[in-house]
């Protein structure tokens, strides 16, 4: 009975951690302008970081190593540090965009500025990464982050046509006032968005504290098989209310604001207050994570004690780190600098630098001497291979789409 | 290739590119000590190549790292050391027990030493904020 709560939990977190800024804006935005007909690519995402996060996972119960650690075996020193940098950089404009997201958040439901909340935030979360429990966090901010299924409950109630919402998804091409490349850039960034880097650094190394070894491994796919495509559903239900509302009205969402809208309307004041709840939890959530990962990425890099699960002062390097990049992303914010333009930066980049650390995992996940006999499988393997592709194509496409569409304009 | 079998740690022939460098070293207690940054060789008797040391710290991750980069690197940290001739922290082959995802020594890492920044960024930050001692 412990043991099957233990499980529900694992994978109801699963759930409600899945979605962050990245996911609440960039669905918001795509629904608004090209309706479900980029559903598909979610599911790819979804499926994706189903694969990404099963073998880090693997590889953290079996070996005992965390992402950066593997990073800078297989990649030594010099390739290694030209990773970190771009992957924690990556991180930490992710850190960024999740703050102002806080702060947004609040500011809804407030109407005081986010920019006057932001320090408000960076203390509270700082304070929590200092002295809450890893388990509290964890389990806290993926339950409260559960009140996003409003979108799925707003979509029922908003009772659209649902054979037109199908056609949506079954016909992949941009619609009449849009072009291929903002329709593939938008691609980009929903991949990127859904199988966002931090995500893995923060699953492994928590598997690491945990210390989890092969017996943990049916758990852990549990919560990656059943709580991230449920979790991709609670994103797809964001992308569908907007496409169901904003769409027909030729209204663009620019701002996090716009994106309870259709909940508003759906199940009035309450389901507004639930969405924000909603939006408070999981931007905070992924607050939490994303500072914790850009710590571990350092410390695995050069060996230093890190964590969660012991004192401050026994990880002082750890602990300095996180406390200077709460710093510095608060010093960004309070430039005024829009965190929803941040956050469609953010995802953009991830999608950029997913390669960087998926190949290392791929290769650790295939190599006898760390996996004994917990290497990949076939299926596992060709799902790995057909990903590394995917990965490698949107990457190496990013950049180029977006130059060409100025940022998805 | 290199090879040391007449101590505990080392008691196979391995590559040690792939099996050692950038690995990550434990205590006796598991908690993590430093990265296997850069190694000392000797050459045995029989002319075969040995390991007698591990090394860390910036010291000897500086030259490996190479570039302009590298020389920085480790010239800051010579600048930041108290002595005349700094050496890179050490680890005698002999304090290995054992390799696998990780590199196993018999001492605690307060024993060893290595953690200089640790130890400054413990003494004048982190111990500086309520609640530094406090555990999961």
């Amino acid at each position: 009975m412990k043991k099957l709560f233990a499980v529900a939990l694992g994978i109801l977190t699963a759930i409600g951690g899945f979605v962050d800024i990245g996911d609440l804006v960039t669905n918001a935005l795509v629904g608004s302008r090209f309706g479900l007909s980029l559903a598909w690519v979610v599911a790819v995402g979804v499926i994706g970081i189903i694969v990404f996060a099963e073998m880090s996972g693997r590889v953290a119960a079996v070996s005992g190593r965390a992402t950066f650690d593997l990073v800078r075996e297989r990649l030594g020193p010099r390739i290694g540090l030209a990773n970190l940098l771009a992957s924690m950089g990556v991180t930490f404009l992710t850190f960024i965009a999740e703050i102002g997201g806080v702060a947004l958040a609040i500011e809804i439901a407030t109407s005081v500025d986010e920019v006057l909340w932001v320090p408000v935030v960076a203390a509270a979360l700082w304070i929590v990464l200092w002295r809450v429990r890893f388990a509290v966090l964890e389990n806290a901010f993926g339950l409260v982050g559960l009140a996003l299924v409003v979108f799925a409950v707003a979509l029922w109630k908003l009772d659209p046509d649902w054979m037109d919402l199908w056609a949506q998804v079954t016909s992949p091409r941009p619609g009449a006032n849009e072009t291929w490349t903002s329709y593939s850039y938008y691609a980009v960034a929903l991949f990127g968005a859904a199988m966002t880097p931090y995500e893995v650094f923060f699953f492994s190394s928590g598997g690491v504290e945990e210390h989890w070894s092969e017996k943990d491994v049916g758990t852990m796919r549990l919560n990656v098989f059943l709580g991230f495509p449920l979790g991709g559903l609670l994103s797809l239900s964001i992308a569908a209310v907007t496409a169901v509302v904003f769409l027909p009205a030729g209204v663009q969402v620019e701002s996090l604001s716009q994106v309870p809208l259709p909940v508003a309307i759906a199940l009035g004041k309450i389901g507004l207050a639930i969405a924000l709840l909603g939006f408070f939890a999981a931007t905070f959530g992924a607050a939490c994570e994303t500072g914790l990962s850009v710590g571990y990425s350092m410390a695995q890099f050069y060996g230093w004690s890190w964590g969660k699960f012991v004192a401050p002062r026994q990880a002082a390097r750890f602990h300095a780190v996180v406390l200077l990049a709460t710093v510095v992303a608060v010093a960004v914010l309070l430039t005024t600098v829009d965190p929803v333009a941040v956050t469609e930066y953010s995802v953009v980049f991830s999608a950029l630098a997913l390669p960087l650390t998926y190949l290392p995992i791929l290769v650790i996940a295939n190599d006898p001497d760390y996996m004994g006999e917990r290497v990949n499988g076939w299926f596992a393997n060709a799902l790995g291979s057909v990903y590394f592709v995917v990965i490698v194509v949107v990457s190496v496409a990013a950049i180029p789409l977006m130059v060409l569409t100025r940022g998805g304009q | 290739m290199a090879e040391r079998t007449d101590q505990p740690g080392f008691r196979r022939q391995y590559d040690a590119q792939l099996h050692l460098l950038d690995r990550q070293i434990l205590d006796r207690d598991g908690l993590p000590v430093a990265k296997v940054d850069d190694i000392e060789l000797v050459v045995r008797a029989d002319g075969r190549l040995a390991v007698a040391a591990l090394l860390c710290g910036p010291g000897a991750l500086g030259p490996r790292t190479g570039g302009r980069l590298g020389r920085w690197t480790k010239a800051i940290w010579r600048r930041l050391r108290p002595d005349e001739d700094p050496q890179p922290g050490r680890i005698d082959a002999a304090l290995v027990t054992g390799t696998d995802s990780a590199v196993h020594v018999s001492a605690s890492a307060a024993e060893l030493r290595l953690d200089g920044l640790e130890r400054w960024v413990r003494r004048y930050v982190v111990d500086r904020i309520p609640g530094a001692d406090h555990a999961d």
